[in-house]
Protein backbone atom coordinates (compact mmCIF):
# COMPACT_ATOMS: atom_id res chain seq x y z
CA UNK A 1 0.00 0.00 0.00
CA UNK A 2 2.69 2.58 1.08
CA UNK A 3 6.18 2.50 -0.62
CA UNK A 4 9.14 2.15 0.83
CA UNK A 5 10.14 6.01 0.57
CA UNK A 6 6.78 6.56 1.95
CA UNK A 7 7.15 4.13 5.27
CA UNK A 8 10.82 6.10 5.78
CA UNK A 9 9.54 9.15 5.69
CA UNK A 10 6.24 7.97 8.47
CA UNK A 11 9.38 7.00 10.02
CA UNK A 12 11.47 9.46 10.58
CA UNK A 13 8.26 11.87 11.55
CA UNK A 14 7.70 9.85 13.89
CA UNK A 15 10.61 9.38 15.38
CA UNK A 16 10.63 13.28 15.72
CA UNK A 17 7.73 13.21 17.18
CA UNK A 18 8.89 10.80 19.89
CA UNK A 19 11.53 12.67 20.49
CA UNK A 20 10.29 16.09 21.17
CA UNK A 21 7.53 14.40 23.16
CA UNK A 22 10.10 12.85 25.54
CA UNK A 23 12.35 15.80 25.86
CA UNK A 24 9.59 17.41 27.48
CA UNK A 25 8.67 14.85 29.84
CA UNK A 26 12.58 14.57 30.26
CA UNK A 27 13.70 18.14 30.71
CA UNK A 28 13.47 18.40 34.59
CA UNK A 29 16.72 18.73 35.76
CA UNK A 30 15.49 16.42 39.37
CA UNK A 31 15.41 13.60 36.89
CA UNK A 32 18.83 13.66 35.69
CA UNK A 33 20.16 12.71 39.42
CA UNK A 34 18.18 9.30 39.70
CA UNK A 35 19.95 6.16 40.07
CA UNK A 36 21.30 5.88 36.53
CA UNK A 37 22.12 9.62 36.66
CA UNK A 38 24.25 8.84 40.10
CA UNK A 39 26.07 6.27 39.10
CA UNK A 40 26.89 8.04 35.59
CA UNK A 41 28.67 10.69 38.01
CA UNK A 42 29.93 8.60 40.38
CA UNK A 43 31.81 6.57 37.04
CA UNK A 44 33.36 9.96 34.94
CA UNK A 45 33.98 12.00 38.32
CA UNK A 46 36.34 9.66 39.55
CA UNK A 47 38.05 10.45 36.39
CA UNK A 48 37.89 13.93 36.13
CA UNK A 49 38.95 14.49 39.77
CA UNK A 50 42.21 12.75 38.73
CA UNK A 51 42.64 14.37 35.79
CA UNK A 52 42.22 17.58 37.77
CA UNK A 53 44.61 16.90 40.69
CA UNK A 54 47.15 16.04 38.04
CA UNK A 55 46.85 18.96 35.82
CA UNK A 56 47.18 21.38 38.86
CA UNK A 57 49.91 18.87 40.50
CA UNK A 58 51.93 19.82 37.61
CA UNK A 59 51.09 23.31 37.13
CA UNK A 60 51.76 23.89 40.73
CA UNK A 61 55.54 22.44 40.67
CA UNK A 62 55.65 24.25 37.39
CA UNK A 63 54.32 27.83 39.50
CA UNK A 64 56.20 27.01 42.70
CA UNK A 65 59.24 25.15 42.43
CA UNK A 66 60.86 25.89 38.96
CA UNK A 67 59.28 29.46 37.77
CA UNK A 68 60.20 32.26 40.51
CA UNK A 69 59.83 30.27 43.28
CA UNK A 70 59.23 32.85 46.18
CA UNK A 71 57.86 35.51 43.89
CA UNK A 72 55.11 33.31 43.21
CA UNK A 73 54.36 32.70 46.61
CA UNK A 74 54.69 36.09 47.74
CA UNK A 75 51.89 36.53 44.93
CA UNK A 76 49.62 34.48 46.03
CA UNK A 77 49.71 36.02 49.47
CA UNK A 78 49.13 38.97 48.03
CA UNK A 79 46.40 37.71 45.87
CA UNK A 80 44.70 36.49 48.70
CA UNK A 81 45.06 38.90 51.04
CA UNK A 82 43.69 41.26 47.88
CA UNK A 83 40.87 39.50 47.75
CA UNK A 84 39.95 39.36 51.59
CA UNK A 85 40.20 43.23 51.58
CA UNK A 86 38.20 43.24 48.36
CA UNK A 87 35.53 41.59 50.22
CA UNK A 88 36.35 43.11 53.55
CA UNK A 89 35.40 46.43 51.34
CA UNK A 90 32.29 45.32 49.87
CA UNK A 91 30.93 44.34 52.94
CA UNK A 92 31.90 47.41 54.98
CA UNK A 93 30.22 49.60 52.56
CA UNK A 94 27.56 47.92 52.51
CA UNK A 95 27.22 47.98 55.93
CA UNK A 96 27.91 51.41 56.30
CA UNK A 97 25.02 52.10 53.59
CA UNK A 98 22.53 49.75 55.58
CA UNK A 99 23.51 51.23 58.86
CA UNK A 100 22.56 54.70 58.06
CA UNK A 101 19.21 53.80 56.17
CA UNK A 102 17.80 51.64 59.49
CA UNK A 103 19.88 52.31 61.73
CA UNK A 104 17.11 53.17 64.47
CA UNK A 105 14.28 50.52 62.61
CA UNK A 106 16.44 47.23 62.58
CA UNK A 107 19.37 45.91 63.67
CA UNK A 108 21.69 44.80 61.40
CA UNK A 109 22.43 41.05 61.01
CA UNK A 110 25.32 39.24 59.83
CA UNK A 111 24.35 38.52 55.95
CA UNK A 112 26.46 35.43 55.71
CA UNK A 113 26.58 32.72 58.09
CA UNK A 114 29.84 31.24 58.82
CA UNK A 115 28.67 27.75 58.14
CA UNK A 116 30.32 27.26 54.62
CA UNK A 117 31.68 24.23 53.02
CA UNK A 118 35.00 24.30 50.61
CA UNK A 119 34.80 22.60 47.32
CA UNK A 120 37.11 21.91 44.62
CA UNK A 121 36.07 22.37 41.00
CA UNK A 122 36.74 18.76 39.51
CA UNK A 123 35.22 19.36 35.71
CA UNK A 124 33.56 22.04 33.39
CA UNK A 125 30.36 21.63 31.37
CA UNK A 126 31.43 20.05 27.87
CA UNK A 127 29.53 22.47 25.83
CA UNK A 128 29.62 26.21 25.08
CA UNK A 129 26.13 26.41 25.14
CA UNK A 130 25.84 26.17 29.07
CA UNK A 131 27.85 27.48 32.42
CA UNK A 132 27.49 24.43 34.86
CA UNK A 133 30.73 22.83 36.96
CA UNK A 134 31.21 19.43 39.04
CA UNK A 135 32.42 20.23 42.33
CA UNK A 136 33.93 17.09 44.48
CA UNK A 137 31.50 17.59 47.60
CA UNK A 138 28.05 16.01 47.69
CA UNK A 139 25.00 14.78 50.04
CA UNK A 140 27.53 12.93 52.00
CA UNK A 141 29.21 15.86 52.95
CA UNK A 142 25.53 17.81 53.81
CA UNK A 143 25.66 19.65 49.98
CA UNK A 144 21.61 20.29 48.93
CA UNK A 145 19.61 20.90 45.40
CA UNK A 146 19.41 25.11 45.88
CA UNK A 147 22.15 25.59 48.34
CA UNK A 148 24.43 29.23 47.32
CA UNK A 149 27.92 28.87 46.11
CA UNK A 150 30.10 31.52 46.75
CA UNK A 151 34.38 32.79 46.43
CA UNK A 152 35.88 35.78 48.15
CA UNK A 153 34.90 37.81 44.85
CA UNK A 154 31.59 37.35 44.74
CA UNK A 155 28.43 34.83 43.93
CA UNK A 156 29.48 32.14 42.17
CA UNK A 157 25.98 29.59 41.27
CA UNK A 158 23.83 27.85 42.69
CA UNK A 159 23.75 23.85 43.34
CA UNK A 160 21.52 21.98 40.99
CA UNK A 161 21.81 18.33 41.21
CA UNK A 162 23.30 16.43 44.47
CA UNK A 163 24.48 13.16 43.89
CA UNK A 164 26.19 10.84 47.18
CA UNK A 165 30.41 12.34 46.40
CA UNK A 166 30.09 15.33 44.00
CA UNK A 167 27.17 18.18 42.71
CA UNK A 168 26.60 20.31 39.97
CA UNK A 169 26.89 23.74 40.19
CA UNK A 170 24.90 26.26 37.86
CA UNK A 171 26.80 29.44 37.31
CA UNK A 172 25.34 33.22 37.45
CA UNK A 173 26.45 33.39 33.92
CA UNK A 174 24.28 30.23 32.94
CA UNK A 175 21.53 31.47 30.81
CA UNK A 176 19.30 29.53 32.54
CA UNK A 177 20.66 31.31 36.31
CA UNK A 178 18.52 33.77 37.93
CA UNK A 179 19.34 35.67 40.90
CA UNK A 180 17.66 38.75 42.83
CA UNK A 181 19.94 41.33 43.19
CA UNK A 182 20.59 45.61 44.09
CA UNK A 183 22.65 47.98 42.91
CA UNK A 184 24.38 49.29 46.03
CA UNK A 185 23.97 52.99 45.09
CA UNK A 186 20.97 53.40 44.01
CA UNK A 187 18.87 50.75 44.94
CA UNK A 188 17.32 49.87 42.29
CA UNK A 189 15.96 45.93 42.28
CA UNK A 190 16.55 43.51 39.35
CA UNK A 191 17.35 40.07 38.17
CA UNK A 192 20.86 39.06 37.29
CA UNK A 193 20.93 36.44 34.22
CA UNK A 194 23.64 34.70 32.38
CA UNK A 195 24.72 36.29 29.34
CA UNK A 196 27.01 35.78 26.80
CA UNK A 197 30.51 35.96 26.55
CA UNK A 198 30.72 35.78 30.85
CA UNK A 199 29.35 38.57 31.31
CA UNK A 200 25.68 39.04 32.98
CA UNK A 201 22.49 41.13 32.28
CA UNK A 202 20.75 42.82 34.96
CA UNK A 203 17.33 42.78 33.99
CA UNK A 204 13.51 44.06 34.95
CA UNK A 205 15.40 47.50 35.87
CA UNK A 206 13.12 50.36 35.94
CA UNK A 207 13.89 53.19 34.17
CA UNK A 208 13.78 55.97 36.79
CA UNK A 209 16.55 54.55 38.53
CA UNK A 210 20.19 56.03 37.83
CA UNK A 211 22.37 53.53 37.30
CA UNK A 212 25.94 53.98 36.15
CA UNK A 213 28.61 52.31 35.10
CA UNK A 214 30.82 51.18 37.54
CA UNK A 215 28.03 51.02 39.69
CA UNK A 216 28.44 47.32 42.49
CA UNK A 217 25.84 45.27 42.14
CA UNK A 218 24.87 42.69 44.85
CA UNK A 219 22.84 40.03 46.16
CA UNK A 220 19.41 41.36 47.54
CA UNK A 221 18.26 38.45 49.82
CA UNK A 222 15.22 38.20 48.49
CA UNK A 223 15.39 35.52 46.55
CA UNK A 224 15.77 33.14 49.42
CA UNK A 225 19.31 31.23 48.57
CA UNK A 226 22.00 33.60 48.21
CA UNK A 227 22.54 35.59 51.75
CA UNK A 228 22.26 39.61 51.22
CA UNK A 229 24.72 41.90 50.43
CA UNK A 230 27.42 39.63 48.31
CA UNK A 231 28.98 41.20 45.22
CA UNK A 232 27.47 39.85 42.01
CA UNK A 233 29.41 42.28 39.63
CA UNK A 234 29.85 45.72 38.58
CA UNK A 235 27.66 47.19 36.04
CA UNK A 236 29.98 47.60 32.35
CA UNK A 237 27.28 48.98 30.29
CA UNK A 238 23.69 50.64 30.48
CA UNK A 239 21.30 51.43 28.17
CA UNK A 240 17.82 53.44 28.24
CA UNK A 241 15.53 52.55 25.32
CA UNK A 242 13.49 55.28 24.22
CA UNK A 243 10.37 53.21 25.03
CA UNK A 244 9.43 50.75 27.60
CA UNK A 245 9.98 50.48 31.53
CA UNK A 246 13.28 48.66 31.76
CA UNK A 247 16.20 49.67 31.33
CA UNK A 248 18.90 47.32 29.35
CA UNK A 249 21.95 47.03 32.42
CA UNK A 250 25.02 44.65 31.80
CA UNK A 251 26.94 43.55 34.55
CA UNK A 252 30.56 42.11 34.72
CA UNK A 253 30.95 39.34 37.36
CA UNK A 254 33.77 39.65 40.19
CA UNK A 255 34.17 36.12 39.74
CA UNK A 256 36.20 34.69 37.04
CA UNK A 257 35.00 31.88 35.94
CA UNK A 258 37.85 30.78 33.72
CA UNK A 259 39.38 30.10 36.21
CA UNK A 260 37.36 29.03 38.90
CA UNK A 261 39.19 26.61 40.95
CA UNK A 262 37.56 26.41 44.81
CA UNK A 263 34.73 27.42 46.19
CA UNK A 264 32.46 28.01 49.27
CA UNK A 265 28.67 26.35 49.80
CA UNK A 266 26.76 28.67 52.39
CA UNK A 267 25.12 25.43 54.30
CA UNK A 268 22.77 26.96 56.18
CA UNK A 269 21.48 30.38 55.19
CA UNK A 270 20.01 32.18 58.00
CA UNK A 271 16.40 32.13 57.77
CA UNK A 272 14.43 35.21 59.43
CA UNK A 273 11.96 33.97 61.99
CA UNK A 274 8.55 35.98 62.30
CA UNK A 275 7.60 35.81 65.77
CA UNK A 276 3.58 34.85 65.75
CA UNK A 277 1.35 38.22 66.46
CA UNK A 278 0.45 37.39 69.99
CA UNK B 1 36.82 -6.13 24.32
CA UNK B 2 35.18 -3.87 21.31
CA UNK B 3 33.01 -2.31 24.09
CA UNK B 4 35.99 -2.00 25.99
CA UNK B 5 37.59 -0.10 23.66
CA UNK B 6 34.75 2.42 22.96
CA UNK B 7 34.05 3.23 26.37
CA UNK B 8 38.02 4.03 27.56
CA UNK B 9 37.80 6.19 24.49
CA UNK B 10 34.94 8.04 25.30
CA UNK B 11 35.56 8.33 29.00
CA UNK B 12 39.11 9.78 27.74
CA UNK B 13 37.46 12.28 25.59
CA UNK B 14 34.56 13.19 28.25
CA UNK B 15 37.84 13.58 30.91
CA UNK B 16 39.99 15.72 28.47
CA UNK B 17 36.81 18.02 27.51
CA UNK B 18 35.95 18.92 31.23
CA UNK B 19 39.05 19.09 32.66
CA UNK B 20 41.94 19.85 30.37
CA UNK B 21 40.65 21.96 27.50
CA UNK B 22 38.71 24.38 29.80
CA UNK B 23 42.15 25.26 30.98
CA UNK B 24 43.84 26.17 27.63
CA UNK B 25 42.26 29.82 26.00
CA UNK B 26 42.98 28.32 22.49
CA UNK B 27 40.83 25.54 23.34
CA UNK B 28 37.96 27.81 24.83
CA UNK B 29 35.62 26.83 22.01
CA UNK B 30 36.71 23.88 20.85
CA UNK B 31 33.59 21.83 19.43
CA UNK B 32 32.07 18.52 21.30
CA UNK B 33 35.23 15.35 21.03
CA UNK B 34 32.70 12.80 21.03
CA UNK B 35 30.96 14.14 17.68
CA UNK B 36 33.76 12.90 15.66
CA UNK B 37 33.46 9.72 17.64
CA UNK B 38 30.03 9.53 16.78
CA UNK B 39 30.53 9.58 12.83
CA UNK B 40 33.12 7.52 13.14
CA UNK B 41 30.96 4.88 14.54
CA UNK B 42 28.72 5.59 12.29
CA UNK B 43 30.77 5.54 8.96
CA UNK B 44 32.84 2.42 10.46
CA UNK B 45 31.07 0.27 12.33
CA UNK B 46 28.45 -1.46 12.60
CA UNK B 47 25.06 0.25 13.71
CA UNK B 48 24.35 -2.91 16.55
CA UNK B 49 27.62 -2.37 18.24
CA UNK B 50 27.88 1.54 17.82
CA UNK B 51 24.18 2.30 18.93
CA UNK B 52 24.67 0.92 23.16
CA UNK B 53 27.30 3.30 22.71
CA UNK B 54 25.68 6.33 21.57
CA UNK B 55 22.92 5.76 23.93
CA UNK B 56 25.16 5.10 27.25
CA UNK B 57 27.52 8.30 26.39
CA UNK B 58 24.77 10.51 25.09
CA UNK B 59 23.21 9.39 28.13
CA UNK B 60 26.16 10.23 30.61
CA UNK B 61 27.09 13.88 28.63
CA UNK B 62 23.60 14.75 29.55
CA UNK B 63 24.13 13.74 33.14
CA UNK B 64 27.07 16.39 33.31
CA UNK B 65 25.86 19.10 31.31
CA UNK B 66 23.96 21.99 32.58
CA UNK B 67 21.68 21.52 29.31
CA UNK B 68 18.18 20.18 28.90
CA UNK B 69 18.08 16.34 29.88
CA UNK B 70 18.28 14.53 26.86
CA UNK B 71 19.62 17.25 24.49
CA UNK B 72 23.20 15.44 24.02
CA UNK B 73 21.25 12.00 23.38
CA UNK B 74 18.92 13.58 20.92
CA UNK B 75 21.89 14.80 19.74
CA UNK B 76 24.16 11.92 19.53
CA UNK B 77 21.12 9.88 18.01
CA UNK B 78 20.59 12.13 14.98
CA UNK B 79 24.38 12.43 13.88
CA UNK B 80 24.34 9.06 14.20
CA UNK B 81 20.99 8.08 12.10
CA UNK B 82 22.29 10.86 9.99
CA UNK B 83 25.54 9.92 9.29
CA UNK B 84 24.43 6.53 8.66
CA UNK B 85 22.05 7.61 5.75
CA UNK B 86 24.69 9.79 4.30
CA UNK B 87 26.79 6.88 3.77
CA UNK B 88 24.09 5.05 1.74
CA UNK B 89 24.90 7.16 -1.50
CA UNK B 90 28.31 9.58 -0.18
CA UNK B 91 31.30 7.47 0.16
CA UNK B 92 32.41 9.45 2.93
CA UNK B 93 35.01 6.82 4.19
CA UNK B 94 37.36 8.51 1.36
CA UNK B 95 39.86 11.06 3.42
CA UNK B 96 39.04 13.97 0.91
CA UNK B 97 35.35 14.35 2.41
CA UNK B 98 35.92 13.61 6.00
CA UNK B 99 37.12 17.22 7.08
CA UNK B 100 33.41 18.00 5.78
CA UNK B 101 31.60 14.94 7.35
CA UNK B 102 33.27 16.02 10.85
CA UNK B 103 31.88 19.61 9.95
CA UNK B 104 28.66 18.97 8.86
CA UNK B 105 28.25 16.58 12.06
CA UNK B 106 29.40 19.49 14.46
CA UNK B 107 27.12 22.14 12.79
CA UNK B 108 24.41 19.64 12.89
CA UNK B 109 25.07 19.31 16.52
CA UNK B 110 24.95 22.93 17.05
CA UNK B 111 21.53 23.86 15.17
CA UNK B 112 20.26 20.97 17.15
CA UNK B 113 21.28 22.41 20.94
CA UNK B 114 20.56 25.90 19.39
CA UNK B 115 16.85 24.64 18.71
CA UNK B 116 15.98 22.14 21.68
CA UNK B 117 17.55 24.74 23.87
CA UNK B 118 14.97 26.93 22.53
CA UNK B 119 12.07 25.14 22.53
CA UNK B 120 12.71 24.73 26.61
CA UNK B 121 14.84 28.22 27.50
CA UNK B 122 12.42 31.55 28.01
CA UNK B 123 14.41 34.18 27.23
CA UNK B 124 16.51 34.31 23.71
CA UNK B 125 20.49 34.10 23.61
CA UNK B 126 22.10 36.67 21.43
CA UNK B 127 22.42 35.88 18.08
CA UNK B 128 25.98 37.08 17.07
CA UNK B 129 27.54 35.06 19.67
CA UNK B 130 25.79 31.86 18.56
CA UNK B 131 27.29 32.29 14.94
CA UNK B 132 30.63 33.32 16.39
CA UNK B 133 30.82 30.02 18.27
CA UNK B 134 29.46 27.94 15.67
CA UNK B 135 31.87 29.44 13.23
CA UNK B 136 34.90 28.55 15.08
CA UNK B 137 33.79 25.03 15.89
CA UNK B 138 32.95 24.63 12.05
CA UNK B 139 36.89 25.75 11.53
CA UNK B 140 37.80 23.46 14.26
CA UNK B 141 36.37 20.76 12.89
CA UNK B 142 37.48 20.95 9.31
CA UNK B 143 41.05 20.86 10.03
CA UNK B 144 41.63 18.82 12.91
CA UNK B 145 38.09 16.54 12.78
CA UNK B 146 39.92 13.88 10.28
CA UNK B 147 42.92 13.35 12.64
CA UNK B 148 40.67 12.57 14.70
CA UNK B 149 38.77 10.11 12.47
CA UNK B 150 41.83 8.35 11.49
CA UNK B 151 43.25 8.13 15.25
CA UNK B 152 39.86 6.21 16.16
CA UNK B 153 40.39 3.76 12.79
CA UNK B 154 44.21 3.17 13.75
CA UNK B 155 43.63 2.63 17.19
CA UNK B 156 41.07 0.45 16.66
CA UNK B 157 42.64 -1.76 14.08
CA UNK B 158 45.76 -2.26 16.54
CA UNK B 159 42.93 -3.35 19.06
CA UNK B 160 41.80 -5.53 16.88
CA UNK B 161 45.15 -7.30 15.88
CA UNK B 162 46.53 -7.16 19.73
CA UNK B 163 42.97 -9.19 20.56
CA UNK B 164 43.44 -11.42 17.56
CA UNK B 165 47.05 -12.10 18.75
CA UNK B 166 46.03 -12.76 22.39
CA UNK B 167 43.09 -15.23 21.22
CA UNK B 168 45.30 -17.02 19.00
CA UNK B 169 48.30 -17.71 21.30
CA UNK B 170 45.45 -19.06 24.23
CA UNK B 171 44.07 -21.57 21.62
Amino acid sequence: MFSKKMVMIIGVIVLIAVNIILLSVFNRRYISYYRPGRIATSLIAPFQKASTSSIRFVRDIWRHYFFLVNAAKENDNYQKALNKAFENNIQLKELRLSNSRLRDLLNFEKTITDRVLSAEVIGKDPSPWFKTVLIDKGKNDGIETGMAVVVPKGIAGQVTDVSANYSKVLLIIDHNSAVDALAQNDRARGIIKGGMAGQCLFKYVLRKHDIEIGDIVISSGLDGVFPKGLAVGYVSAVFKPKSGIFQEVTVTPYVDFEKLEEVLIVLNPKKKQFEPEQ
Amino acid sequence: MTYCLHIFICLCLIVIQTTVMPYIPLFERFYDLLTPFIIYLSIFRSARESMVIVFIFGFFMDIISGGPFGLYLTAYVWLFISARWAITFLHVGDSLLLPFVVAAGVLMENFLFIGISAMFEQSPRVFEAMVSTIFVQVLWALFTGPFFLMFFNYSHRRWDQWFMKIFVKKN
